[in-house]
């Protein structure tokens, strides 16, 4: 049995073998490539080359003979499950009575197994399967001859399943080594290559792969080439080096970015100092002085600090008062106490007292003692009066009596009439008060020489007060009789109409007889105030009955004219101030009114309605403008007729035309007495001599404004036609040549600019000795100068930018002052003039910004602290992308990228702290 | 009628105490102050002179050394420390505050060539002509150290001997591998007595090494054959050499930007570069008349100090193409050395007179303690200077400094050089083929090649 086992082995190798040996001659490139991993592959082809004709004879039949070989295991496959011991129902035990015959050697020894075991481990996994501990090989290989020997099957069969389960590689019999070669080395003939490895696994999961793999491996082999020079070779690795080490660098980038764009570098280490805080410096104080100790024991005493330990109640203890300290402590607080308490009831009660007479009398007491004093002591009595008197100043000085505090105000301002009795006497008796108060400053003086004693002061000042109002009283109805019969006046007056000039046309007198009648109308109601403020006056007593009631004539007309005047429109108020009101309020009014129309009438508009004029100044002027827009618009420039306006002596004539329309407006005072004036002053007037703001200052200008407007009113009349606006441009530019003009200022602007250099002249008796050198006239040098300097002169005319602009100046002189603070040229990293501005416009001062913004405007590029030591940069992640956005807009501030002014107009921010 | 009161309480009028300063209302209305552009030009011209007046930015020489300082080390841990090497191979560690020697480290039998201080400050490593790179300890700073009397000397930690004679030496940051140059750069451990690494590239001598403060394992040197090469430890390789037309003599890495780096040329500029893109420098900085020896950057890494054979230290702006200061006194010789402080207030410079000086980093600052009220009051001027710079009044009080009338006159020559060349190059370029002669940038004109 033992023998046929052994038989049967060595057959399947055999066959095997001739399998190898009759290899098709077409095979393909893998096949014939084939070789032992152990071999170098230069070597392998030579060994090639030398059997090639065995090797090609080999694989004729091997394709053929695998394919056998495979159809014969495919149907031996199907083996019962004992058999490949899946279910373990088999001794894994070994045969171990089986002893090796001497002849064993010489058949069984095969390096196939041998070569695989060396397969690389990519390839284990299929063909290397049976790497094994060696041990363990040797039985199962033993125990698979076995089994081969009792079924008659083929070891491939058993190999297979066993595969399966395990690992296992059928190794020699005697480890191969030079003194225990394998047969087929020894005889030469058996070239052991990859293929006859790779063969038994064909069909094998994998295996395409592994043949793939085998295919590549063989193609890409080529011969080494010998090594480089020393040379190069040091030439390549230093290369290397340095594209390695220029990578690794390169990691710096982001974090040196940052630090060079951020505005601020920041080196600010934590360097512990030692003791920084109060509490560290406390803890380590130690008493040293005297005093010090003492301290210092009373503190840290034991007991006390007993005491403080739990809730402090113990440190009540210690505190000792005796009982009657305590007591008497007390006692003595309430006794303060409930004095202080009556005293205040009792000043309570008093105050609470509202009888007068009752406070009067206190007074008096209080006035008696103290004059009492007075008598007896002269020193008191002088005080007294120093006190008098500084009453009365201060009264002079506030005239805090005098209705003007605010109650008093308000009661004047609501009427008089409507108070109550009593309020009424509180103003008389504020007011008397107030007279008192004033007016014993004249008594005192009288008294000092009169003598008069204290006693029938009161009774003395009432006298004069009396006095002093009948004589105001007097004063009043005076200025009320000459107002009423001014008024009067004016009413008879107003009947003459002008019969000529435009006051004569028809809607003209229209408006004036309306305006007439209010104003008489106004006038009436002045009147009959004025008599009823007489009345007033004359019967003191009646002036509950009185209908306007009021204490002051002015105040009231004021209030009551304002009541007439509303219905009217402002104009009319104005007009009825002329007619009544004295002349100062008329003046401002006029100049006003004058000045306005100045330049809205400069138009000369016959057309324009006076009254509408009158009424409506605004609309007036608007229209105005119209029309002066339309005439600009339609003939020549704006500015020329702006000068035209200047220079025309028809100005003046339209002005006279506008005090026309004013003047109409008030047939005030009686014209007749100054109608000579009026002559002169219209010569005046045609001459351009006098000035618009003298007319109104003066009476006579009214009259002479009438005057004027009686010439020109006529000859509206007479001849008026419409001019053309060509006319009045032409008139308007009568004798004014603008070109000319600006032909001259641009001239002396040149001249100003490029000065015309100086004539030359000798000074006599300089460079002359003799008489005869004076035929020789200026030295040539001089007038070479000169000459010399106007053609310079000329040259820089022509340089000029308006050197061939007719109409246009462009002055090129520099302001000195200015031009400090300009660059000639543009600062190196900018880019732009704008950036550049843009960078030195905001001040950075703190004048200029908030003691906030400061720190971040001034801060300097590098902060560092004099004696810490800056370590070299530590590397650290950045992030590159929110560096982007947070460093790039600063980073434009960085000398390298051009436009730093945009950094500058941001508030810097995010500086970069560098921990070294 | 509406009725508008002026109400104001008492106690936002009431000062606390007598110093407090009285309240003041302002009305930020624009319209009110119609001329406040004309004010803050005053106030920013004014403050312009004022800068000019108060600039005194020589501080006090440090006089101890018997030779020319070659050499200077700052404390990176410590403020006060600084360390110099002079020519006849004497070390000596100063207290800046006081300006006295603190401690004398003897040992070099010839020029002290390069010192570097490890980032803790604790050791101190130099470097010499004598072939050797000495390690020391560094005492310790306190109150009772700097009373002590200034013949306080102290002896090696370790002295390795090597083949060559040492050119420059520098401390990696936060690490504890130092770099020597000379024939070639060695990377040294401070516990091992052979170089832990070597490179070379080229067979000339490198004159200067820097470490790169941010990248630690990067590294820079300079060598007499004109070359700036760029080194990398992780991969213990160089990495890329670029060759100008005149040496450089010093180079110094922005501490606050990795990747950049100036180099102090010969030809009296310095260049800076990106160390990622070598064909052209990013900004080429003018001003010296002579070589510049050394530059080292701001704490800040917005500004730089070089010093030049032409008796003067310049400040310079990061980006900026001429220097913002000029330093120089009148016994300032050349200077070899220059270094900032570490908190950026300070620039110390060791010159050929045996003197190391202390200087300002801004001429005009006021020293000690600054009010806020103060220090808001300087801001505000700084600001304000800062933005009427461009105004030709104020651009030229700004930009004036008094020179030594050599350097003027060296200045003057220049220009006239310069002004010269450039007319040349132009009527070259007139006269010959359009568009055979090209315009070369100033940036690119003084590099020959990039080598990989």
């Amino acid at each position: 049995m033992a023998d046929k086992k052994r038989a049967a082995h060595p057959r399947t190798k055999s066959l095997k073998n001739q399998k190898k040996s009759s290899k098709k001659v077409g095979g393909s490139d893998m096949k014939r490539k084939r070789s032992g991993p152990r071999l170098p592959n230069s070597m392998r082809k030579e060994v090639d080359r030398l059997n090639k004709t065995s090797s090609l004879h080999n694989s004729d039949d091997e394709e053929i003979d695998s394919d056998e070989g495979n159809d014969f295991y495919e149907y031996e496959e199907p083996l019962p499950q004992e058999e490949s011991r899946k279910n373990r129902r088999y001794d894994p035990v070994d045969n171990y009575e089986y002893q090796l015959p001497d002849n064993f050697e010489d058949e069984n020894v095969l390096s196939d197994d041998d070569d695989e075991n060396d397969y690389d481990s990519s390839d284990r996994t299929e063909s290397s399967k049976q790497l094994g501990d060696e041990v363990e090989d040797d039985d199962d290989e033993r125990h698979m001859r076995m089994l081969q020997g009792i079924t008659g099957m083929p070891s491939e069969v058993f190999e297979g399943k066993k595969k399966k389960k395990k690992n296992i590689v059928v190794p020699e019999a005697y480890p191969e080594s030079e003194f225990n070669p394998s047969r087929d080395v020894l005889e030469g003939s058996g070239q052991i290559t990859i293929e006859d490895l790779l063969e038994p696994l064909q069909g094998k999961a994998g295996y395409s792969k592994l043949r793939k793999r085998m295919h590549q491996m063989d193609k890409k082999s080529v011969a080494i080439q010998a090594p480089l020079p020393k040379v190069e070779q040091d030439k390549l690795e230093r290369k290397a080096v340095y594209e390695y080490s220029k990578k690794d660098i390169t990691k710096w980038e982001p974090l040196v970015k940052m630090n060079r764009e951020a505005p601020t570098i920041i080196f600010d280490e934590d360097t512990n100092i030692g003791f920084s805080t109060v509490g560290a410096i406390a803890s380590g104080f130690e008493p040293r002085t005297e005093f010090e100790k003492k301290m210092a024991t009373l503190v840290n005493d034991e007991k006390v600090a007993e005491a403080h330990k739990e809730d402090g109640a113990r440190l009540l203890e210690m505190n000792k008062i005796s009982v009657e300290d305590y007591l008497e402590d007390r006692n003595h607080i309430a006794k303060m106490r409930s004095l202080l308490f009556r005293h205040e009831m009792k000043r309570k009660r008093i105050k609470k007292i509202k009888s007068k007479t009752y406070h009067r009398l206190l007074k008096k007491d209080r006035l008696k003692a103290a004059s009492a004093e007075s008598l007896m002591d002269p020193e008191a009595a002088k005080e007294e009066a120093r006190k008098q008197e500084f009453k009365r100043a201060e009264e002079r000085m506030t005239l805090k009596h005098k209705n003007s505090s605010k109650w008093a105000k308000r009661i004047l301002k609501r009427g008089l009439n409507t108070q109550d009795e009593g309020t009424r006497a509180a103003i008389a008796e504020q007011l008397n008060q107030h007279a008192i108060l004033t007016r014993k400053m004249n008594s005192m003086k009288d008294s000092s020489s009169s003598s008069s004693s204290g006693s029938d002061d009161s009774s003395d000042e009432e006298d004069i007060d009396r006095n002093s109002a009948d004589s105001e009283e007097d004063g009043a109805s005076k200025l009320l009789a000459k107002a009423k019969e001014k008024t009067l006046k004016i009413l008879e007056d107003e009947d003459e109409i002008p019969n000529s000039g435009v006051l004569s046309l028809p809607f003209m007198v229209r408006g004036m007889k309306k305006r007439k009648e209010e104003a008489i109308e106004e006038a009436k109601h002045a009147l009959q105030e004025y008599e009823s403020s007489l009345k007033e006056l004359e019967g003191t007593g009646e002036e509950e009955n009185s209908k306007a009631g009021v204490t002051s004539g002015r105040r009231v007309f004021g209030a009551i004219q304002k009541e007439v005047s509303k219905p009217n429109n402002k104009i009319k108020t104005d007009n009825y101030y002329r007619n009544s009101d004295s002349e100062d309020d008329l003046e401002p009014e006029e100049n006003l009114e004058v000045g306005n129309r100045k330049n809205n009438d400069l138009q000369k508009d016959v057309n324009i309605n006076s009254v509408l004029l009158n009424e409506d100044p605004e609309s007036h002027r608007d229209s105005v403008f119209k029309s002066f827009d339309e005439v600009v618009r339609d003939s020549g420039p704006k500015t020329s007729y702006d000068v035209s306006i200047f220079a025309s002596g028809t100005w003046k004539k339209m002005k006279s035309g506008n005090k026309i329309d004013t003047d109409t407006k008030k047939p005030t005072k009686d014209t007749d007495a100054k109608k000579p004036t009026k002559v002169v002053k219209r010569v005046w007037d045609n001459q351009g001599l006098e000035e618009m703001n003298d007319e109104s200052n003066s009476d006579s200008d009214d009259g002479e404004r009438e005057m004027v407007d009686g010439i020109i009113s006529s000859e509206p009349k007479a001849s008026y036609k419409l001019p053309s606006q060509e006319e009045l441009i032409r008139l308007a530019f009568a004798g004014d040549d603008v070109e000319e003009d600006f032909q001259k200022d641009k001239e002396k602007i040149l001249n100003e600019e490029n000065p015309v250099p100086e004539k030359p002249h000798l000074l006599p008796g300089w460079g002359q000795w003799t008489s005869f050198q004076q035929k020789k006239g200026l030295p040539s040098w001089m007038v070479e100068e000169h000459e010399n300097a106007k053609k310079k002169r000329e040259d820089a005319l022509k340089r000029r930018k308006d050197a061939r602009l007719k109409h246009v100046i462009i002055s090129e002189k520099l302001d000195k002052k200015a031009e400090k603070l300009h660059t000639k040229t543009l600062p190196y990293p900018f880019t732009s003039k704008e950036v550049f501005e843009q960078s030195i416009r905001v001040p950075v001062g703190p004048e200029f910004n908030p003691a906030t913004a400061i720190g971040a405007l001034n801060q300097p590029e590098v902060k560092k602290k004099s004696g810490v030591i800056i370590k070299p940069i530590k590397f650290e992640e950045v992030n590159p992308h929110e560096k982007t956005e947070d460093h790039k807009p600063h980073g434009q501030k960085q000398k390298m990228n051009k436009n730093k002014g945009v950094s500058n107009r941001r508030p810097k921010s995010r500086p970069v702290v560098v921990k070294s | 009628m509406k009725v508008k009161v002026i109400s104001r309480s008492a106690d936002e009028f009431t000062r606390e105490r007598s110093q407090d300063l009285q309240r003041v209302y302002h009305n930020y209305d624009p319209t009110l102050r119609p001329q406040e552009k004309a004010v803050e030009y005053v106030r920013a011209l004014n403050a312009a002179k004022l800068e000019k007046i108060f600039a005194r930015p020589f501080i006090g020489a440090m006089d101890g050394h018997r030779d020319g300082v070659s050499c200077m080390a700052k404390n990176p841990n410590y403020l006060k420390g600084l360390f110099s090497g002079s020519m006849d191979g004497d070390i000596r560690l100063w207290d800046i505050a006081n300006r006295k020697t603190v401690c004398q480290y003897p040992g070099h039998q010839g020029a002290v060539r390069g010192l570097t201080v490890s980032t803790d400050g604790r050791i101190l490593v130099s470097c010499g002509t004598d072939s050797t790179v000495r390690l020391w300890n560094v005492p310790v700073a306190n109150l009772t150290e700097s009373d002590d009397s200034s013949d306080n000397s102290a002896e090696p930690l370790a002295v390795y001997v090597w083949k060559n004679a040492f050119w420059a030496v520098d401390h990696q940051w936060d690490g504890d591998l130092f770099a020597t140059s000379g024939a070639q750069v060695d990377i040294w451990n401070h516990n091992r007595s052979q170089p832990v690494n070597s490179f070379q590239w080229g067979t000339e001598t490198v004159i200067s090494v820097r470490f790169n403060p941010g990248e630690p394992n990067v590294l820079a040197t300079t060598a007499s054959d004109r070359s700036i090469v760029l080194y990398d430890l992780r991969m213990s390789s160089p990495a890329r050499k670029v060759i100008m037309r005149t040496k450089c003599n010093s180079i110094s890495w922005n501490p606050m930007e990795p990747m950049n780096f100036t180099a102090a040329n010969e030809d009296c500029n310095c260049y800076s570069y990106d160390a990622r893109k070598l064909d052209e420098a990013k900004y080429v900085h003018m001003g010296h008349e002579s070589a510049v020896m050394d530059i080292d950057y701001s704490p800040t890494g917005r500004e730089f100090v070089t010093g030049s054979y032409d008796r003067t230290i310049r400040i310079f702006q990061y980006n900026g193409g001429r220097s913002r200061e000029i330093y120089h006194t009148k016994r300032m010789q050349r200077v070899f050395c220059v270094k900032f402080s570490c908190d950026a207030s300070y620039v110390i410079s060791g010159s050929d007179d045996t003197n190391l000086r202390l200087w300002k980093a801004k001429a005009s600052e006021q020293l000690g303690v600054l009010h806020p009220r103060e220090r808001r009051k300087h801001d505000y001027h700084e600001a304000i200077k800062n933005r009427y710079k461009h105004l030709p009044e104020i651009k030229r009080i700004v930009r004036h400094r008094h020179l030594p009338k050599p350097i003027y006159k060296a200045a003057a020559l220049r220009r006239t050089m310069i002004e010269a060349e450039r007319r040349k190059a132009e009527r070259r370029k007139a006269h010959s083929a359009p568009g055979s002669i090209v315009n070369e940038q100033l940036r690119k004109k003084r590099i020959i090649k990039e080598v990989e």
